[in-house]
């Protein structure tokens, strides 16, 4: 097979596009990561949890699409706190099996109630701005990809404003870096962690959205994919890193597209893991990933 | 004793399995006084101090402040009700800089404070005066916009103790603060908690270096294996045979050894 060089870039702009979908989900793992040096096994299933809820709204009230991307994320933001107080509140601080373990049962009951509710079976998504296509010279840019990366810049750049320029943000930082001095500072954990949960499931309940408005369909089958993913630009990025969350999210997205159209579908994740595989061999604290001293 | 005082503790003990690390520990003190807590290594001083703060539960006694009973409370509650303390090994936020340590520590003064939302989420423009002056009493006002870890031991020792200050807590609780300094540092943590005096705080001192509590403190209880041996005056426990037995061990015991 022969590729040119417009296809090439092409699905490099697509894929750095719609990557920017895993980079928001990778920002979400890692906030909470960070702020708790926990996974959240379940934190993509709150995404597409929350893309539900706001798919029913549109449908049940007849509202504007654009109305998904609101309540979606809030209802995310819900989901989160939920999986927060159920999985991560009262389990013992130095246990980290404990909340992973209980997390992943969060997974496998938000996908059980979504294949309950829906019958297993795939429901469309509106797409976002149909005719929107901006032409550039022999290249396109896709208005709903635009958007989608658009929107995540905007989201990423409050979330970062937040940790390193509000009280609350300075204070979950200070929280992982300390988490019994913090306490013992007169900083309330259980507070600013849900907050981070609930940042988070924001997050992910946008990215949830991006998501499958740009597939077109919403399904209980996303929630696995999209964990997957989720956890290897963590990881990629290095554990805990804002910037490497984000820059991995991207870097996957674009990987990805250039997997589909050298290799096909059925083999496009199977070399997303190879890159994986060669990060955690190469460089296993990923991009940016450091190692902290903390109690 | 018209007052009553500002730090009432009654029967305190805690055990961890066997190991009775304070065992009935009654400590009273007053507001404006600095007061000293002493003892070999072991004895129970530490634990004490992590009680008062709640790290853990207390196995049994009661922990009053200002007849507020602290004993149930979790830490950040404590914190509000005003106890803030100092950390025997350093634990600052090291990322954080100098000001942003004071900044997330930082409490309006009562009747001043901000609602929920200004305070976590709004500028901290408001405040930035007065945590720039607590900045300068604390030697560290040049320091103000470097990262926590980037400062020298005695000066993050420093702003360890800048930050106990900066919750506008009714008791310091100082776990420690001379570990690990030179003898002009020292000198110069004295002078500081001096100063502390002068403004009227309370303080309980936790410390080994006794030119430092013999020069500072008004009254010292001396804890041997949890249990409170002595108490009084610097002058008294210096005389204190107890006291002298318990950190050189008697002569009975260097016949036993030998």
């Amino acid at each position: 097979m022969n590729f040119d060089h417009i296809d090439v870039v092409q699905s490099l702009i697509d894929g750095v596009l719609f990557g920017s979908v895993y980079a928001l989900l990778g920002l979400g793992f890692t906030l909470i990561f960070g702020a708790m040096h926990k996974l959240n096994m379940a934190y993509a299933a709150s995404s597409i949890a929350g893309a539900y809820v706001g798919l029913a709204t549109i449908t049940i009230f007849a509202v504007p699409t654009v109305l998904a991307f609101v309540v979606g994320p809030l209802a995310a933001g819900v989901v989160g706190l939920l999986i927060y107080i159920s999985c991560f509140q009262f389990m013992p601080r130095n246990n980290l099996l404990a909340p992973l373990m209980a997390s992943i049962g969060a997974l496998f009951f938000i996908d059980e109630v979504i294949i309950d509710q829906t019958a297993g079976s795939p429901i469309t998504f509106p797409v976002l701005l149909p005719d929107a296509y901006f032409p550039v010279g022999e290249y396109g840019f896709r208005g709903d990809l635009l958007f989608i990366a658009f929107a995540s810049f905007i989201l990423m750049g409050v979330i970062v404003f937040m940790l390193y320029r509000t009280k609350m943000g300075l204070a979950t930082r200070a929280a992982s870096q300390q988490p019994v001095a913090s306490l013992l500072c007169g900083i309330p954990t259980h507070r600013t962690n849900s907050t981070v949960f609930i940042l988070a499931g924001v997050l992910g309940g946008f990215a949830g959205c991006l998501a499958a408005a740009a597939v077109g369909v919403l399904s209980p089958l996303l929630t696995l994919p999209l964990t997957v993913k989720g956890l290897i630009v963590t990881v990629i990025g290095g554990l805990g890193s804002i910037r490497g969350a984000i820059v991995a999210g991207f870097m996957i997205g674009a990987l990805e597209n250039l997997f589909l159209l050298f290799r096909g579908v059925n083999e496009r994740d199977i070399y997303v893991f190879l890159v994986l595989f060669l990060f955690l061999v190469v460089r296993p604290n990923g991009l940016f990933g450091t190692s902290i001293d903390r109690d | 004793m018209g007052l009553a005082p500002m730090l009432r503790i009654t029967g305190l003990a805690k055990y961890f399995g066997g190991v009775r690390a304070v065992d009935g520990l009654d400590i009273q003190i007053d507001k404006g006084e600095i007061f000293g807590l002493i003892g070999p290594n072991g004895s129970g001083k530490s634990t004490t101090v992590n009680l008062i703060c709640g790290v853990f539960p207390q196995t049994s006694g009661t922990i009053e402040l200002d007849n507020v009973d602290l004993g149930k409370m979790a830490p950040h509650q404590r914190i509000e009700s005003g106890v803030s303390r100092t950390f025997q090994n350093i634990r600052l936020f090291g990322e954080l800089t100098v000001w942003q340590n004071l900044w997330v520590a930082w409490r309006d003064a009562p009747g001043h404070e901000t609602n929920w939302l200004v305070n976590w989420f709004g500028s901290p423009a408001d405040r930035q005066h007065e945590i720039q002056k607590l900045l300068e009493f604390s030697g560290l006002g040049d320091h103000s916009d470097k990262p926590a870890n980037s400062l020298s031991f005695g000066e993050q020792r420093q702003l360890e103790l800048a930050r106990a200050m900066a919750s506008k807590p009714k008791l310091i609780l100082l776990d420690e603060p001379a570990a690990g300094m030179n003898s002009e540092e020292v000198a110069d943590l004295k002078e500081r908690i001096l100063t502390m005096k002068e403004l009227g705080m309370t303080v309980l001192l936790v410390e080994h270096v006794m030119d430092l509590v013999m020069s500072v403190t008004d009254r010292i209880t001396v804890l041997n294996f949890g249990k409170p041996i002595a108490e009084g005056t610097p002058v008294e426990i210096q005389n204190n045979e107890a006291v002298q037995e318990a950190y050189f061990g008697s002569a009975k015991n260097v016949e036993a050894g030998a």
